[in-house]
């Protein structure tokens, strides 16, 4: 029997009508068509999936649709502003934090939580905030670098 | 250095960048189709099996389920990437009366949606006949080992000698000996995004992938081969893609299975691999037993080399028979031995098949050679630094009658390392540093694959208003060769980096190229592009001459957008008013430039050599024995760097990767059933694990490479196991020699030294 | 793949238990689902009718107790405590456990009380809260029981909590004077589950003074945590010194009965946990030194 799901993403409204069963990553790639995050294992370990769920970062695959009833999600889709890219995203362009690509919508969200949180972190911290993403391809060091120079404030926009 | 190019040598953010930081690139893993199914395979749960009967028809009358294929459904072919030799060509994919491994297809279900076909799958009913397995390599070479392939006796699969000089008689000649033996183990890849296709085969008999691949020209070729269509009713498209790092350029299970059901059903239908079976059922990097023997005299020059290997091939060849021949050539480098002989053997066991991953033979070479080289070092007394630098190749050396090296690095490697060394100083207790170095490829010469193509090959097309299209066939999986060639082409042409636009995944549009591995796109097919580039541009400047008519002895040249004479660089004419005079002149076509590159009279193994040294700093807590990565630092030689960012991402990539396979990464197996098959169960490095890393490019210039340049990108996985091994011992007093180098064995090890020593 | 099933979300603790108790034969709590979830998908485990806590916000709360100590609901996530002002400054090592615990996406969600009620050996907070001396407390329809966190765990994956029961709260009582606490877990990868985890707790007589009590306890190292009783005895009323803790060490390694699996054998366990008694003794040592 299907059940009502009422929620938002990137600022968008939805009512959907969705079997509890439904993983909340399954909504958001196949319902609503936001494949930019996405899965890479069935053992809810490499945070691949990663989205903010009322500002916190959230593993999708690892959380009933229905229990985000009412909540404000973001997806990597949700970062830029039209053309305008956000800062996390010019920072990972600019110091080549991303290779494949596959993990890094879910490290967008990480990093965006993280640094909403905390604007002035230590390294460590950094480091630390995206150790729940895995990624096979940078070493994850140019990562930090360009969260760090995000933190820093090298991507303040002018008002 | 950096005003002499216009382009390369300075840091551009990678071209494919804004879709994937957005979230808009579109890997296979998230293409839908209308009229679109989904497929999943069934595999056996032996190792070793008869297949006497497969029943599909219960799962046939499932609601949803569309289509079912097994063996019987194929045209009975094997596949192998080794087509020059067809008894290396023993894969069927979908099995027809045996199945060989733990995790090989048997059939394959095409439903309405994952959900169904997965369900399906439980309804399919396979007899099978188990037979006697055999799981190590040294006990399926014994007599009386179960057979797995009708043609390899002994279950020996491929076999290879390289040798030179007398190492017998040398061995006599020296004074110093050292014999040893090691094993390295298994490691998954662990690309991020598994393995996929979406095959659609129309109704006008041609079909069509969308695929995760490093190499879609082979995947063409091998499917056509498989299905029996012509190479040209192929067309493989690679989407941006989650990784491959050696997994994916063989014809896999995803791709030949979606491509038979779309065939029978001429709709299209998409499989991806579980991460489950990304484990099981995909190549893995190539376990090998390794014994060795030094020799070396007592003024410190190495003198001759034994090396002889028995490597786990797992099921099947794939291209397993080239790492076996790799390691066997990489094992004499990066040292002058004047004797040298090795003896390697690949055997058959009923284990995944086991191939390339990233270093490709390299790692597993080095491990056991620069632990061997820090061994002899001390038995001799010698630094072991000291004892590298007195023997490594150098500029234009010959190893004899393999390969010629002209740009080599190394002597100014182990000047920014030894400026390392003595700047970190004593170290704390129970720290230790290790070194390491290496030679690799850039790009093989062997043509085992037998295309009758250039290796690589491109295309430039100008159009009226600048803007350059740029053809080819490499494939980028992350690495950024799209970025990299782009450069290269825009550097020749005399444009910018945002006039280029590459057209690389498709092999309808781009020329047959070999695939990104053996880290050889930036020279082979850099080198293509660098023609093509020069090609376009001769066309160009024709009209310029004409048009500027300078006296015959000077030259022009592009660069930045303007046509220039060299030796008078304020003369100088638009870039895009030539152009449109080109055009016109050439009745309205569009300036075409060719180019291409297949490495002759090179050697036997690759056309230039990329080269570094390695320092791994570690901490060993000698109670527990955990092994703490303090830093990593690697001075390297990659000739002209293209795109300086992109190099600091291979370094780092590779030292993640290279790390993981030496100290936690591992693939344990109970009677061929791989254990660990899940992330968290298989454990990788993540970014609190991962070591401060410092990379030091060193100058050269590679006359073969295009502006100089050579590899980047698999070599710096090679010598990191070795330094690791090499820096435990320098901490604790304890070698390790059977990978992963892992917090029990170091403890157990450090265990046994102080039983010995209570002994003594 | 999760199987179909029937949904049912409470918002209030007494809607929960009346479903708890109609739904008595075929049912399965999911709070945040972090440890569910997985097996769920895998299909190892297939109720027919799920009953959603998630938003039961009453269970949400940690509550210092005046002199009492602290009591945290059992719907409190692990980011919350791992942040928590409370428990920073007063029960550190809890927040310091929380800081290694998973990833930081599993604390967003994952519930304190789903954590012990998985009942997994392996787990980082059941050897924090046993070596504090914790409770716990569960609720039915028929009432309340109380219990040592200690006692609630029975078998690999087992706990007490009997069917129609909810655990609803856990107990932390005030640290004592002189009291230090740590813990440590082994393992390659930092954010890896326990090979062995050990959580130490010692009082002191007086700041300088011989060990008062000691708590011991080991995760990983047998199908539930336990506490080494031997070794704790051994540092009862003694003047700590390396050596002692050592010995300490040794015989808490003989006290368990750790398994072998692929990632390390019996032994090697035994060695990890002589090594980390050891190591978290001498740190829970300093810190009851700690004015």
């Amino acid at each position: 029997m299907k059940k009502e799901l009422r929620l938002t993403v990137n600022g968008q409204p939805y009512e959907l009508s969705i079997k509890p069963n439904t993983l909340l990553v399954e909504v958001l790639r196949t319902h609503l068509g936001l494949t930019g995050t996405k899965k890479a294992c069935q053992s809810s370990s490499c945070g691949v999936c990663t989205i903010l769920l009322n500002g916190m970062a959230v593993k999708s695959c690892s959380i009933l649709a229905l229990q985000a009833e009412g909540a404000e999600i973001m997806t990597v889709e949700g970062l830029a502003k039209g053309e305008k890219l956000h800062p996390l995203q010019k920072a990972f362009l600019d110091y080549g934090a991303f290779q494949c690509g596959f993990c890094t919508p879910g490290m967008l969200a990480s990093a965006k939580a993280f640094l909403d949180e905390n604007p002035k972190p230590t390294e460590e911290q950094i480091r630390e905030a995206i150790d729940g993403n895995i990624c096979r391809c940078t070493g994850y060091n140019s990562i930090i670098r360009a969260m760090a120079a995000v933190a820093n404030g090298e991507y303040k926009e002018a008002k | 250095m950096s005003d002499k190019y216009a382009v390369i040598s300075k840091s551009h953010s990678k071209i494919d960048g804004p879709a994937k930081v957005t979230g808009s690139a579109k890997y296979a893993f998230d293409m839908v189709f209308p009229n679109m199914l989904y497929g999943k395979i069934l595999r056996s749960p032996h190792p070793h099996a008869k297949i006497l009967k497969v029943d599909t028809s219960r799962a046939e009358k499932m609601i949803g389920v569309k289509a079912i294929v097994t063996g019987k459904d194929t045209l009975g072919r094997k596949n192998g990437v080794w087509r020059r030799f067809p008894e290396l060509c023993d894969e069927e994919i979908l099995c027809r009366e045996k199945v060989r491994y733990i995790g090989d297809p048997v059939a394959a279900v095409a439903a309405v949606d994952e959900d169904t076909a997965e369900a399906a799958l439980d309804l399919i009913d396979v007899e099978y006949e188990p037979l006697l397995a055999v799981f190590d390599p040294l006990e399926a070479m014994k007599e009386g080992a179960p057979q797995l392939h009708e043609h390899a006796e002994r279950n020996i699969n491929s076999t290879r000698r390289i040798e030179w000089g007398d190492v017998s008689e040398a061995f006599e000649k020296c004074d110093y000996i050292r014999e040893e033996q090691f094993h390295t183990s298994s490691q998954a890849h662990l690309c991020m995004e598994t393995h996929g296709a979406v095959a659609d085969f129309g109704h006008d008999g041609k079909l069509t992938v969308w695929t995760s691949t490093q190499a879609n020209y082979y995947i063409q070729v091998l499917l056509a081969g498989m299905l029996g269509l012509r190479e040209g009713d192929v067309r493989v498209i690679k989407p941006p893609s989650g990784g491959g790092f050696g997994s994916k350029f063989e014809l896999d299970s995803a791709q030949f299975c979606s491509s038979l059901l779309s065939q029978k059903l001429r709709r299209p239908v998409k499989i991806i691999l579980t991460r489950e079976e990304e484990f099981i059922a995909t190549k893995r990097k190539t376990p090998m037993y390794y014994y060795v023997k030094m020799g070396a005299k007592k003024d410190g020059t190495l003198l001759a080399k034994e090396v002889r290997v028995v490597t786990e091939g797992g099921a099947y060849t794939g291209m397993g028979a080239t790492a076996l021949y790799l390691t066997g050539f990489y094992s004499c480098l990066p040292y002058k031995w004047a004797h040298y002989r090795y003896d390697g053997y690949r055997v058959y066991t009923n284990t995944a098949p086991t191939s390339a991953l990233r270093g490709f033979g390299a790692p597993q070479a080095y491990f056991a050679g620069e632990s061997m080289i820090d061994m002899l070092a001390a038995d001799m007394k010698m630094d072991p630094l000291e004892i590298r630098r007195k023997n490594a190749v150098t500029p234009n050396y010959e190893v004899p009658g393999q390969a010629y090296i002209q740009s080599c690095g190394l002597s100014e490697c182990y000047a920014a390392i030894e400026k390392h060394i003595k700047e970190r100083g004593k170290l704390p207790r129970n720290r230790g540093m290790g070194i390491g170095n290496y030679a690799f490829m850039s790009g093989g010469i062997f043509n085992w694959f037998n295309t009758p193509y250039a290796f690589s090959a491109a295309m430039v097309k100008i159009n009226i208003d600048g803007k350059v299209d740029l053809f080819t066939g490499a494939c980028d999986t992350g690495q950024g060769s799209d970025t990299t060639l782009a450069m290269i082409c825009a550097e020749e042409l005399g444009v910018h980096l945002e006039d280029i636009r590459v057209h690389a995944e498709d092999t309808d549009l781009g020329p047959a190229d070999l695939g990104s591995w053996g880290s050889r796109e930036t020279l082979m097919n850099g080198n293509a592009v660098k023609m093509a580039a020069a090609d376009a541009k001769r066309q160009l400047l024709e009209f310029a001459y004409a048009k500027m008519k300078p006296n015959v002895v000077y030259d022009l040249d592009i660069k930045d957008h303007k046509i220039y004479m060299v030796d008078r660089p304020e003369r100088s004419i638009s870039y895009f008013e030539i152009v449109q005079d080109a055009i016109r002149g050439k009745e309205g076509q569009t300036i075409i430039g060719r180019g291409h590159y297949t490495p002759h009279r090179k050697g036997m193994v690759s056309p230039a050599w990329g080269f570094g040294v390695q320092a791994v700093e570690v901490e060993v807590d000698p109670e527990t024995g955990k092994v703490k990565l303090i830093e990593i630092v690697t001075a390297h030689d990659c000739g002209q760097v293209i795109n300086p960012v992109a190099v600091i991402g291979q370094v780092e990539g590779a030292t993640m990767l290279a790390a993981g396979g030496a100290f936690c990464e591992d693939q344990p197996m109970d009677n061929g059933k791989i254990l660990n098959p899940s992330i968290g169960d298989y454990k990788v490095l993540r970014s609190v694990d991962m070591p401060k890393t410092v990379g030091i490019e060193v100058d050269t210039y590679e006359p073969e490479g295009p502006f100089g340049a050579k590899e980047a990108g698999e070599g710096l996985t090679s010598p990191t196991a070795g330094a690791m091994a090499n820096a435990v011992y320098n901490a604790v007093g304890v070698r390790i020699k059977d990978l992963p180098i892992t917090p029990e064995k170091v403890l157990m090890a450090l265990k046994e030294k102080e039983k010995g020593k209570k002994r003594k | 793949m999760i199987n179909e099933f029937e949904y049912f979300a409470p918002k209030t603790l007494k809607e929960a238990l009346l479903l708890l108790d109609q739904y008595r034969e075929d049912y399965k709590i999911i709070a945040g689902g972090q440890s569910l979830l997985i097996m769920m998908r895998q299909g190892l485990i297939q109720p027919q009718h799920l009953i959603d806590i998630h938003g039961i916000s009453e269970l949400d709360y940690i509550t210092p107790d005046g002199k009492k100590g602290l009591r945290i609901g059992a719907l409190t996530t692990h980011r919350t405590i791992e942040k928590s002002p409370v428990i920073k400054k007063s029960f550190g090592v809890l927040a310091e456990m929380e800081n290694r615990l998973a990833s930081i996406q599993t604390r967003n969600w994952g519930s304190v009380g789903g954590n012990l009620c998985h009942g997994d050996p392996a787990g980082d907070l059941a050897p924090v809260l046993i070596a504090l001396n914790a409770t716990l407390t569960t609720a039915g329809i028929n009432g309340e029981r109380n219990m040592l966190v200690e006692d609630f765990f029975l078998d690999y994956f087992e706990t007490a909590l009997e069917h129609g029961e909810l655990l609803t709260e856990i107990q932390v009582p005030a640290i004592p004077p002189n009291t230090g606490t740590a813990y440590t877990k082994f393992n390659v990868i930092e954010s890896d589950m326990a090979t062995v985890g050990v959580a130490v707790s010692m009082t002191l007589a007086s700041k300088d003074g011989k060990c008062k009590d000691a708590r011991i306890v080991l995760g990983n190292a047998a199908p539930k945590p336990i506490r080494a009783k031997r070794a704790e005895e051994l540092l009862r009323g003694k003047k700590m010194t390396d050596r002692l803790l050592k010995e300490a060490g040794k015989i808490a390694s003989t006290e368990g009965d750790p398994i072998s699996d692929i990632h390390a054998s019996a032994e090697y366990r035994q060695e990890l946990i002589k090594a980390l008694v050891k190591q978290v003794g001498t740190e829970a040592f300093a810190r009851a030194k700690k004015p």
